[in-house]
């Protein structure tokens, strides 16, 4: 798995690429890890990634408690259909910021 | 179809591969294609996780059959595997309206499993695990 990293003011953007299965997941939650240890405004963009199983879920919901837990603010971004689904089933519409788009997420920070 | 899976993560690349080339050989459309890789990928993750606690090499087998029942197109997949007793209809789901900080982390995979499925059985016969899902090809609106 690569995770690209941008910059837009104080914002991180993370893109990561591909699969998010169990192969795959360790090193996703790894680097998501280091990245919230370093930054309080993320962004994750699944313009990337074309697949998530729970182990990905998983790794999310790890890191959208621990930004909560630092006061930081996480948004998730350009999810094509399929792992919206996924997220919605899993309830996590409900307690982490979703978009559609990498710039509506953008916008949630200035307010 | 039947795939022979040693109890190993690093199969799961392989596993993938023969699912995609099942559905582009049946037809199955992109949407369902996922629902089946997300079926399996869960199940045979629990497999390899869970199921056997001696550190030995064991192969489990997943098997995909496209099917026919009452007129309407069904993948049947079932999973077999010697490991330890484990039903996973009777596994709690996760509990999808608890706020992020009580949010528990596990539980989700058989979830979506269920979810993403018309119906499964379970039955543990001649000392193995064996788990039929079966996924309708119907589109949903």
């Amino acid at each position: 798995m690569e995770i690209t990293i941008k910059k837009d003011s104080d914002i991180t953007i993370v893109y990561p690429s591909g699969r998010v299965d169990t192969l795959t997941a360790k090193n996703f939650e790894e680097g998501i890890m280091k990245i919230i240890s370093d930054n309080k405004k993320i962004i994750i963009s699944f313009s990337e990634i074309s697949y998530i199983s729970s182990a990905g879920l998983r790794v999310i919901l790890v890191a959208g408690k621990k930004i909560a837990s630092m006061k930081g603010q996480l948004a998730l971004a350009d999810m094509s259909e399929k792992i919206y689904e996924i997220f919605k089933m899993s309830g996590f519409d409900k307690i982490l910021k979703i978009y559609p788009t990498y710039s509506e997420a953008r916008s949630s920070f200035d307010k | 179809m039947l795939l022979d899976v040693k109890n190993d993560v690093q199969e799961i690349d392989r596993v993938f591969a023969r699912i995609k080339e099942f559905c582009c050989a049946n037809n199955i459309s992109e949407k369902k294609c996922f629902d089946i890789l997300i079926i399996v990928d869960e199940l045979a993750t629990n497999i390899v996780s869970y199921a056997f606690d001696d550190d030995q090499e064991h192969t489990f087998t997943i098997m995909v059959e496209k099917e026919s029942e009452n007129g309407n197109e069904i993948v049947h997949l079932r999973l077999s595997d010697g490991g330890i007793p484990f039903d996973p209809l009777k596994n709690p789901g996760p509990d999808t309206e608890a706020s992020l900080e009580n949010r528990k982390v596990g539980g989700l995979g058989i979830f979506f499993v269920k979810q993403l499925s018309d119906h499964i059985a379970y039955a543990r016969i001649e000392g193995k695990n064996q788990l039929d899902v079966f996924v309708s090809l119907k589109e949903e609106e």
